[in-house]
């Protein structure tokens, strides 16, 4: 069994508050689905107005798991339309388009031990490193800042015994993140998913307290960063031009004018849309290329123009 | 002595140690008779910054340069296993460096990776004398303080051919039987690691 795509089929639906939906999904023709390690995600195509949108979601199912995958979605305000179509207008029995899973946040097997930082929705990795037992034997903790009220929402998703400490904006109950980073024993390493704010200052504290920077990984999450300013992208190879909107990626406005690109992660991490830039000045919000690579090629599927036009070898 | 340059990429080569200002703790591991006035001079200077949080070891006979402050004497690399156990739990942002011959960094990098440290958290440096702790690819047999280009095995006395091939894991540079294919012929040996 190997491919590329797969057809699931929605299992469940349930709502757990008002912006997060948990979706059970299995294979539509029933056989077995591809297993998975803890931290990997799925690319879903998802139905949204006038167009389909390509979202990334962690597997928050246990690792391994061959009959189903769980997903936990947020609905995003401003939405492209494929955290609303989850919310909106998926049910049970609809089928999704998706592509094989992909791992680019897998926990580190030699580490002694894993202190986890989540940021809001970006707990659902940890939900899988937490049924992890090579996890769970080296010992970890997992610290979640969240709102208030959404403590009781994911704690049904967390082992009993777990040593996980929530997190909210209230004096008292802010994280401290340079005290829990000034003194960790060697051999520990740091994972942070979070928003892009929660990420940088979780990074910058570790390295401001000395951690080796390969003992730190992060994994950023976050469609919205694919907004601003309108562009024309020119596809030199397949000599088209595009008008990129405001609201959608470059990536989502070459797929819409159907030039296949390769892609991952949609999120500027995984480094396999990487295209040659020919023209124009890009605005790079990647977190793979080096500044060197970066006056080179550029990410579509989150970097887009500064100026009004980029030529792409595409 | 300065190390010669090699188009073996497994050859280490080592940039100047430096302090880390946002670590924890420091341990500088300095081998007795290695290191000359000028280099001692410039390492006080490299972590007169951390000093505050800084334990340098001296290992070795000879006496420990008088203007240096304090020094913890060691006996032997073995001995640094019992410092860096009192120093537990270590911490994710302590650091530990030493500069010796390669023979001894390596022994000291082998004994912090045994205390937990991650190899990121090690900083290894060269000084004195060039000689190497070779790996016999035939019985698995170590023979230290290997000066010259062909060396008898320690373990199985082949005439072993000292590489540039090095392993971090044994901290020691391959040796390949010299005569395999004409026994008893052999080029000179020459002095070639002072």
């Amino acid at each position: 069994m190997n491919g590329s795509s797969l057809t699931l089929r929605v299992v469940s639906a349930t709502t757990l508050s008002p912006s997060l939906r948990h979706l059970q999904l299995a294979s539509a023709d029933g056989a077995p689905l591809p297993p998975t390690g803890a931290g990997a995600h799925v690319l879903f195509a998802l139905p949204g107005a006038g167009r389909s949108h390509r979202n990334a979601y962690s597997l928050v199912n246990a690792p391994g798991s061959r009959s189903h995958y769980d997903i936990i979605v947020r609905r995003v305000a401003a939405s492209r339309g494929g955290s609303a179509a989850v919310h909106e207008t998926l049910q049970v029995g609809d089928t999704l388009q998706a592509q094989w899973p992909a791992n680019l946040f897998a926990p580190v097997r030699g580490a002694r031990r894993h202190v986890m930082v989540a940021g809001g929705i970006g707990i659902t990795p940890f939900l899988s490193y937490l049924q992890d037992a090579g996890v769970r034997q080296a010992g970890f903790e997992l610290h979640v800042c969240c709102r208030e009220e959404e403590r009781a929402v994911f704690a049904p998703w967390l082992p009993a015994d777990a040593p996980v400490f929530f997190y909210w904006d209230a004096d008292g109950h802010r994280l401290d993140t340079a005290a829990l980073l000034a003194r960790q024993p060697a051999g520990t390493h740091l994972s942070v998913c979070g928003p892009s704010e929660l990420n940088a200052s979780v990074l910058a504290a570790a390295a401001t307290a000395g951690w080796p920077s390969a003992q730190v990984h992060t994994e950023h999450f976050g469609s919205g960063a694919s907004g601003g300013t309108a562009f024309e992208a020119v596809l030199h190879k397949s000599g088209v031009r595009v008008q990129v909107a405001e609201d959608e990626s470059l990536l989502d406005a070459i797929e819409r004018i159907g030039v296949a690109a390769p892609c991952l992660c949609r999120g500027g991490a995984c480094g396999v849309c990487i295209t040659p830039l020919l023209d124009g000045e890009a605005e790079h919000r990647d977190h793979f290329l080096s500044p060197a690579e970066q006056a080179q090629f550029i990410m579509p599927c989150v970097s887009r123009a500064r100026g009004a036009r980029l030529v792409l070898d595409l | 002595m300065p190390l010669n340059p090699s188009e073996v990429t497994s050859r280490p080569v080592y940039p100047p140690l430096s302090a880390d200002p946002r670590a924890a703790r420091h341990w500088l591991v300095l081998e007795a008779g290695s290191l000359d006035g000028e280099l001692l001079a410039e390492l006080h200077t490299a972590f007169a910054p951390v000093a505050a949080r800084l334990q340098v070891c001296w290992v070795g006979t000879s006496a420990p340069p008088a203007d240096w402050g304090a020094f913890t004497v060691l006996p032997d690399v073995a001995a640094l296993g019992s410092v860096l156990a009192q120093a537990q739990p270590l911490a994710v942002n302590d650091r530990l460096c030493a500069q010796g011959t390669e023979p001894f960094v390596w022994g000291v990098a082998a004994l912090a990776a045994q205390a937990g440290l991650a190899t990121a958290q090690v900083q290894l440096a060269h000084a004195g004398s060039q000689r190497r702790r070779v790996w016999c690819t035939h019985c698995h047999g170590f023979t230290d303080d290997v000066t010259t280009s062909v060396v008898a095995c320690a373990g199985c006395g082949r005439h072993l051919l000292v590489r540039d091939h090095f392993s971090r894991r044994h901290g020691a540079f391959m040796g390949v039987m010299v005569d395999a294919e004409q026994p008893g012929v052999r080029p000179a040996v020459q002095e070639v690691f002072p």
